[in-house]
């Protein structure tokens, strides 16, 4: 089971989905692509931990975390 | 006399037990939110042990520079709370720069690792800096 990390005012809002399922799988990059399209940022992380952006959905991803722009403050 | 005794033993378990009670008051104040919770759980998922250890310790951690390898310090906040450290880890400068939504100090704080880990130049691009006090 993979998992999308939405950070909002909640704190943040987690999608689970199963990258084997048509359906589910659909959703979570209909919801990648959302999310980027209009400013988050995705980040994975390295098997050391590190994180990484990535531009594209990976759907073999199993936790990826979503923040809005940053922005000067 | 002994009454001016008992008065002021009298005395001292009312203040005391006021003491007790404004410690409770302040600790249910500043309890973290449900939010708060669930940010510093990610927060601690995605921290490296040593920042880890840093932040349990300080409130802030350090992060590296991906562009520059400069050291930041990251404190506790959501707002005027990186700065850039010089080689004897002292403030140089102060940058700010947040995520566009309204988010608590600990999902700031993760974005701003984030930022500036995978993308320094970007992060300090948006950012206004500060001279630290």
């Amino acid at each position: 089971m993979a998992t999308q990390i939405i950070m909002d005012h909640n704190g943040d809002t987690r999608h689970n989905f199963d990258a084997k399922d048509a359906k589910t799988l659909l959703e979570a990059e209909r919801r990648f692509k959302a999310l980027t399209g209009v400013g988050f940022t995705a980040a994975t992380r390295t098997a050391s931990g590190e994180p990484v952006v990535t531009r594209t959905f990976d759907p073999t991803a199993e936790e990826t975390l979503f923040f809005p722009r940053l922005i000067g403050g | 006399m002994a009454l001016l005794h008992a008065a002021i033993s009298q005395l001292r378990r009312l203040l005391a037990a006021c003491s007790h009670l404004a410690r409770a008051f302040r600790d249910w104040y500043q309890r973290p939110s449900k939010s708060e919770l669930r940010g510093l759980k990610l927060l601690r998922e995605w921290l490296s042990q040593e920042q880890l250890t840093q932040y349990d310790a300080h409130r802030y951690f350090e992060v590296i520079g991906c562009h520059t390898g400069k050291r930041y310090r990251i404190c506790h906040g959501t707002a005027a709370n990186v700065f850039e450290l010089d080689d004897a880890g002292l403030p140089r400068e102060g940058w700010c720069f947040v995520p566009n939504d309204h988010l608590v100090a600990v999902d700031v704080m993760l974005a701003q690792k984030i930022g500036l880990e995978t993308d320094e130049r970007g992060a300090l691009a948006t950012a206004n800096n500060f001279t630290p006090r």
